[in-house]
């Protein structure tokens, strides 16, 4: 398996003058072709400082990312823009879809803003639609949809392009936990059925089970890596919640 | 304390709404310079008719004044209701932290009275300015010397703007303090994370509503052009289905206009366009009241342009060639009055006023003139198209050596007629198109047959009058006339000196003589309808003429101006309040991978298409507008004066549009810009 992402020694400060924040702190890690990765660690632990990082929205301090073998870190304002729309595809928390347009177009427009050839896109978004189960709500507009649906139409617009990395940011945060559930089932859909790398930042443990393998981090460095390998969800989570217990566990110190 | 924040609030909006603020400044300027008129400096050296001009001048621009500061009081309290709705969070914030509304009130009051001060004091000191430029044009279109500057302050107009724009900025104040009142925490907090919902309306509204527009729109044209002058009812009917159709335009227009775009594939999945498209329909759904409005508004702004600076153009060069003589005095025989029924007295006889012309006139002639021994309807070959109501007009009738005469006192070479040939004089620019001289024309007059001598109108004035308002004369020869008793005649003189106080003595002198010479109740120069006696000097046209002129520009430009800015402004301020809005979709389009090129150039068409959409209907109603009104322009003078203005009309649009439009998309484009 080659690496399709790969993070060497990444710093990102924050500040100056004495009062530097380390926000990303040295870490090192790579992902696998089709691998679905979560990073775990709690809210300023730095890890969506870090997918920020290998999004190419914000910029590092030092050290260097890979995808695919290229290094981002030295790219142009222009070439980034081109490496996101034709490398990444990108889940946030809060949808993030446009308002103006409908299900259909919010999911087009990722193939419009590559030139895709028009007659492509209908296939391609109505294949991608079937996947994740919302082929029936691709006429409506992002305010006639529930959370859930919403997110699922961001994540078909992440996958539709064939990017080399999905990057989610706390996707679930925003939905009820059927929702959530039916969510992560469609992730397993793009990763097993349609091949997608998936990167996803979480600070929750039932999230975080969906994954293959899950870098936690804790005050912007690398803490711990857990793999489920053949373990059963439920016990994968058991371990998680260990782990999380343990990061945890100085907390317990500065009381 | 809350002053301190009403100070840093104001600085912020000015950057982010310097488009406002100048506005502003720019309304209260013009507001000023056009109210300052009275007190300009070229006003101390105007002669006594022209001082009634200007009084004339400043009644009209007092009313307009009331008006245009209705207009920009609104368009002050809908931008102020823009600023608010992008200051939304803002207010919740300070409400969060405890503050009550009352002070929110007067933090806002606050930003208020700043910005009114400082735009005030911005758009009067331009004004001041300004106005000295104004009073110069002025000079120029009187003709009066400027070579003595004197730098000129109206006390007057500066307390009448102060007061305007006082009572506007007060009426603002109410209105925010009456909306801080309706304001809940909760929506104000949310504001910006609540998504639009979008009123997507039925395709068959849409369509049934856009034929509607259609209808409505081509009965318009179809009856202002072909039917526009005939009542003042169908010139209703016409504006009514005119507004009618332009809002409902507006109201199908982006249904219709995306139901279009979206059938061509091609052309909406490619790059941003779907994005763009999606944008400006939403924006034109929910304010097409505001777009129609704005429409209809332009459409004014570009006819009042043209026409009052077309008719003051025709008005102003129609003069010259309407008086070619100092005075004209004419008679006209009325079957009513036994006295006066046969005119075989020459004016000069019948007035006694041979010693008057030996002492005022450098050269004096009188024209003979028959009238109605032929009209319009016995040339049916040259006047092929004469609309039915103008069929029965009379025509006069001259011997052509009356004509030669008159010709060779102007300077000019005479015509030359055989003995049974006749030629047509019309200089009517209104009427003159109708002569189609190319064609052939018998006419029978006094039981004799003449055919056409001259193939082209002759465009001579024979008299002096207000305008040029010949309609037609036929030339025939001497022996025409003979045996008949000329009804009408014209006595046309030069005075021996040229000065405008010499000219008013000589005048007087004739105007007396006349009131003397004619029989009680009779004889009074007058404009009545059956007068006897009809007195036009050069003098007084040109004043007149004058008057019209500078009252029409004036009163135009000032209209066209203010309406210009106030469609501009809330068009910018529109699309300047979406910025917020659109922070977040760049954002997510940039996210998405989208360059900096690409966000540029969807911003770009955006705000195209947006600050095009009014524009296109309204230069077709303007053409449509210009056609009917031409007529109008005709009556004052030369017919291609409308093309020029018209033009130049084009010309300012395009710098003022241009100007807002450019100053929108770098605003914009500023907004978005992502944040370091």
């Amino acid at each position: 398996m080659e690496p399709i992402l790969n993070v060497s020694n990444l710093e990102k400060y924050y500040g100056g003058r004495g009062m530097v924040t380390k926000a990303v702190d040295n870490i090192s890690f790579s992902v696998n072709k089709g691998e679905f990765v979560g990073i775990m660690g709690a809210s300023g632990s730095g890890k969506t400082t870090l997918l920020n990082c290998i999004a190419t929205i914000d910029t590092v301090t030092s050290g260097h990312i890979y995808v695919d073998g290229k290094n981002i870190t030295a790219m142009k304002a222009k070439q980034l823009a081109a490496f996101r729309r034709e490398q990444l595809g990108f889940v946030f928390q809060d949808f993030n879809l446009l308002d103006t347009l409908t299900a259909y177009e919010n999911i087009a427009l990722a193939l419009t803003i590559i030139k895709a050839p028009v007659k492509l896109i209908d296939s391609k978004v109505k294949y991608v639609a079937k996947a994740l189960g919302i082929l029936d709500i691709l006429k409506k507009y992002p305010y006639q949809l529930s959370g859930g649906q919403k997110q699922r139409v961001a994540c078909a617009r992440a996958i539709i392009t064939q990017p080399s990395l999905i990057l989610a940011d706390e996707p679930t945060g925003a939905l009820d936990s059927k929702s959530a559930r039916m969510l992560l089932e469609s992730f397993e859909t793009l990763n097993r059925d349609l091949c997608a790398t998936i990167l996803m930042v979480t600070h929750d443990a039932f999230t975080a089970s969906y994954c293959h393998r899950i870098l936690f981090i804790k005050d912007g460095k690398l803490f711990n890596e857990l793999v489920r390998g053949n373990s059963s969800r439920k016990a994968f989570f058991d371990n998680i919640i260990s782990v999380v217990t343990l990061l945890g566990g100085d907390n317990s110190n500065v009381f | 304390m809350f002053f301190k924040l009403a100070v840093n609030n104001v600085r912020r909006s000015v950057r982010d709404y310097a488009i406002y603020f100048l506005t502003l400044t720019f309304g209260v300027c013009l507001f000023y310079v056009f109210n300052s008129i009275e007190s300009q400096q070229a006003m101390a050296a105007l002669s006594a008719n022209q001082r009634q001009i200007i009084e004339m001048l400043t009644s009209a621009i007092g009313y307009v004044s009331i008006f245009i500061s209705v207009i920009l009081g609104f368009l002050v309290v809908y931008s102020n209701g823009f600023l608010m709705k992008r200051r939304k969070k803002e207010l919740g914030i300070y409400m969060l932290l405890g503050m009550d509304k009352g002070k929110i009130s007067r933090i806002l009051i606050a930003e208020t009275l700043i910005i009114g001060i400082f735009s005030l004091g911005a758009g009067l000191a331009v004004g001041i300015f300004a106005s000295q430029g104004l009073s110069a044009i002025t000079a120029g279109i009187f003709e009066m010397d400027m070579s003595s500057f004197q730098f000129t302050f109206s006390l007057s107009a500066l307390i009448k703007t102060l007061l305007y724009f006082g009572i506007i900025f007060v009426v603002v104040m109410i209105f925010n303090t009456i909306s801080i009142s309706k304001y809940r925490l909760i929506t104000l907090l949310q504001a910006s994370r609540k998504s639009q919902t979008f009123r997507i309306r039925n395709i068959w509204v849409s369509v049934s509503a856009f034929a509607v527009s259609i209808a409505c729109l081509a009965a318009a044209y179809y009856l202002i052009l072909n039917k526009g002058w005939t009542s003042s009812e169908i010139f209703l009917l016409c504006i009514i289905l005119g507004c009618t159709g332009t809002l409902l335009f507006f109201f199908s227009l982006s249904g219709i206009l995306l139901r279009v775009i979206r059938a061509n594939k091609k052309l909406y999945y490619r790059g941003l366009n779907m994005f763009i498209f999606r944008q400006i329909s939403s924006k034109i759904n929910t304010a097409f009241v505001s777009m129609g409005m704005i429409c209809l508004m332009l459409f004014v702004t570009m006819v009042t342009f043209s026409v009052g600076t077309s008719i003051a153009h025709a008005a102003s060069q129609a003069v010259k060639s309407a008086a070619p003589y100092d005075l004209s005095l004419t008679k006209f025989a009325l079957s009513s009055d036994e006295q006066y029924t046969a005119a075989e007295k020459p004016v000069t006889e019948a007035f006694a006023l041979q010693d008057l012309l030996d002492l005022y006139a450098k050269e004096y002639l009188e024209i003979s003139f028959y009238n109605n021994m032929i009209d319009m309807s016995d040339m049916p070959g040259i006047l092929p198209d004469i609309p039915p109501a103008a069929q029965t007009s009379p025509m006069r009738a001259v011997s052509l050596s009356d004509y030669n005469r008159a010709l060779e006192s102007q300077g000019k070479a005479p015509v030359h007629l055989g003995t049974d040939e006749f030629a047509v004089n019309c200089n009517s620019p209104a009427v003159e198109p109708y002569y189609h001289m190319d064609r052939g024309q018998t006419i029978t007059f006094n039981g004799k047959e003449y055919r056409l001598g001259i193939k082209q109108v002759l465009n001579s004035t024979l008299d002096t009058s207000y305008a040029l308002m010949d309609t037609g004369t036929v030339i025939l020869p001497d022996a025409a006339f003979e045996g008949l008793v000329p009804n009408v005649r014209t006595l046309n003189v030069m005075y021996r000196q040229s000065d405008s106080e010499y000219a008013q003595q000589a005048t007087g002198a004739f105007q007396n003589r006349i009131a003397q010479q004619a029989p009680e109740g009779a004889g009074q120069i007058s404009m009545e309808e059956d007068m006897l006696v009809r007195m036009y000097d050069k003098e007084e046209v040109y004043s007149s003429n004058v008057g019209t002129s500078v009252i029409f520009s004036f009163i135009a430009i000032y209209i066209g101006l203010i309406f210009l800015i106030t469609c501009v402004a809330i068009l910018a301020l529109q699309q300047l309040a979406e910025a917020s809005d659109n922070t977040v979709r760049y954002g997510l389009l940039r996210k998405l991978g989208t360059d900096q090129a690409m966000v540029n150039r969807s911003l770009f068409m955006q705000i195209l298409i947006y600050f095009a959409a009014p524009l296109l209907p309204a230069v077709a109603h303007t053409i449509v507008g210009l056609q009917f009104s031409s007529m109008l322009v005709q009556i004052f003078g030369s017919g291609t004066s409308i093309v020029t203005m018209s033009l130049i009309t084009a010309g300012i649009m395009l710098v003022v549009y241009g100007g807002y439009f450019l100053a929108t998309y770098f605003g914009c484009k500023g907004m978005i810009r992502p944040k370091k």
